[in-house]
């Protein structure tokens, strides 16, 4: 699992993401947009486990592939 | 016959009465109307009533009926959908300003079925905004209420689906579900609710929110009448890309046949642990789990990877997806769209595209361990949702609701997974929890569903509003 950035390195990750998109986000969203965008480094953080056996090249999800063999 | 006995007739139990004259299509029809009218200001589960479609479906059916012509177990039914799906010539909105005017030129392929059976098409009934926000009060339409109590919320996203059937408005509606968006209203409002396996029915005509995590299906009163409406939606759909080509049982075969001899595995550190989660829901969980062994079941528990993995890939893949369909208008006109679609919708501009894949790995692998499990057992049974329905008074209007409940895990996996009510908490709101079936084994998610329902009688409290005894 991979490490959180604070707060700082996090706002300009964010202005950098959001200019990036396209979007103009109206300072009275900020805030609330900003604690829901620390909420997703946390999770894509988490994400990051150890990889495994199932992590072969060409594993994209398809249940039909995923159930096969079971 | 009472009109209150006509509200709780099954589709089923409608179905033998218009067969054999008991009862006409017509005043199926009009009772639900006159109830979408005395009950729905109280409940606002309705976006679109389409009284004079649903009149003419129902003549239709009548005079099928008449001349001995059946098209299926739908004909003469009412039915409602929620207002992501097409309906040619019927607004469709997505409860949205942005799709406000949006007069679909075709119908859903659910749609197509209903109406090739000769269902009878009620309206079109309230959801979180795009299947994503809410409930809030920034719309154009008010968020749906609770029916068994209107201070709380129903759920969501597909909220007026499970408020509208737990009011007995109809008997049957559809909903869509792509982190729980079936399975959270029907918990909420105390009705069964099924997501089907992925693949398995058409989302053709329903508006995306998430394509790899999208999934339509019913939430009804009865088990069994979620099992009819599976029957007439369940098929191959070539245009659909996600849509699976393989026989679809008769999933009404296994019903009576009770639970003797199954293995059920219960992932209750899923739940048990999880923190906020109410003792009332882990206690009727237990019940329930000890209900199916006196039934003959064998209950084990079992372990499962943690519930947060399931949750941030599904989370991850959910935004990505969703902005990436909306971006164009998150670009020209942000402010259109309702204030907590607008905070939970814009996150997917945050995610990269390692992330989008460590996400699609996490995926594959989170999916084989459920399956692993399903290999050793017949079904899992866990929690829907962790706390009874919080009131409107519990939510913070500027700041997306965390919901308290577990339902994303199975829209990861695609595996088929049912809500179904386990009782009732100190305060009068309904409790459930999942039945979580092997990929296209919706047959034995139901089979035990019905037993289970069977042995509970759960079905037969209704909430007082339904009754004609309370309003808002």
């Amino acid at each position: 699992m991979t490490e959180m950035p604070d707060d700082a390195a996090l706002t300009v990750e964010f202005d950098v993401f959001a200019k990036r998109a396209g979007l103009d986000i109206p300072a009275d969203r900020r805030p609330a947009l900003f604690a829901g965008f620390k909420d997703l480094r946390r999770m894509v953080a988490l994400m990051r486990q150890p990889r495994t056996a199932a992590d072969e090249p060409a594993g994209t999800f398809s249940i039909l592939s995923v159930t096969r063999g079971l | 016959m009472t009109d209150t006995k006509l509200f709780e007739l099954s589709i089923a139990e409608a179905g033998r009465k218009l067969r054999d004259g008991a009862i006409t299509s017509m005043a199926l029809t009009e009772d639900a109307l006159a109830r979408i009218g005395a009950i729905d200001p109280a409940l606002d589960s309705f976006i679109t009533v389409t009284a004079e479609r649903a009149r003419a479906d129902a003549a239709a059916a009548d005079a099928n009926f008449s001349k001995g012509i059946d098209n299926g177990p739908m004909q003469g039914v009412p039915y409602a959908l929620k207002d992501i799906y097409d309906t040619a010539g019927i607004r469709s909105t997505c409860h949205s300003k942005l799709r406000l005017d949006n007069v679909p030129a075709a119908d859903s392929v659910v749609e197509t079925r209903f109406k090739a059976q000769g269902g009878v098409l009620l309206g079109k009934l309230a959801t979180h905004e795009f299947a994503l926000g809410g409930p809030s009060f920034d719309l154009p339409f008010p968020p749906a209420r609770n029916p068994w109590n209107p201070e709380h919320i129903p759920g969501g996203s597909s909220s007026g689906s499970g408020a509208a059937v737990a009011a007995g408005l109809v008997r049957m509606a559809m909903g869509s579900d792509t982190g729980g968006s079936i399975r959270g209203p029907a918990a909420y409002c105390g009705t069964v609710g099924l997501k089907p396996t992925y693949g398995l029915v058409s989302r053709r005509g329903v508006f995306p929110l998430s394509t790899t995590l999208d999934h339509c299906g019913p939430l009804s009163w009865t088990v069994e009448d979620s099992a009819i409406a599976l029957q007439v939606i369940a098929g191959y759909d070539p245009l659909d890309p996600a849509s699976v080509d393989r026989p679809v049982p008769n999933y009404l075969d296994g019903l009576g046949q009770g639970v003797e001899g199954l293995r059920i595995g219960l992932p209750r550190h899923f739940f048990a642990e999880a923190q906020g989660v109410s003792p009332e829901v882990v206690a009727a969980i237990d019940r329930a789990a000890e209900t199916l062994e006196k039934l003959g079941a064998v209950v084990e528990e079992i372990t499962l990877p943690d519930y947060e993995l399931f949750n941030a890939c599904g989370r991850v893949i959910m935004y990505a997806e969703a902005f990436a369909i909306h971006e164009q208008d998150y670009q020209t006109r942000p402010l259109d769209f309702g204030l907590l679609t607008y905070l939970r919708m814009t996150l997917g501009a945050f995610v990269t595209a390692a992330d989008l894949q460590q996400a699609m790995r996490l995926r594959r692998e989170l999916t084989r361990a459920v399956n692993l499990k399903l290999k050793t057992y017949d079904a899992l049974i866990t929690a829907s949702a962790l706390i009874p329905a919080p009131a409107f008074s519990d939510i913070d209007p500027n700041s997306p609701p965390n919901w308290p409940i577990q339902t994303m895990p199975f829209n990861v996996t695609g595996n088929p997974a049912m809500s179904i009510p386990t009782g009732f908490s100190a305060s009068g709101l309904p409790l459930s929890m999942q039945i979580v079936g092997r990929a296209f084994d919706e047959s034995m998610v139901l089979r035990i569903g019905a037993a289970f329902e069977s042995a509970t009688g759960l079905s037969a409290r209704r909430p007082a509003l339904a009754q004609g005894k309370a309003s808002r």
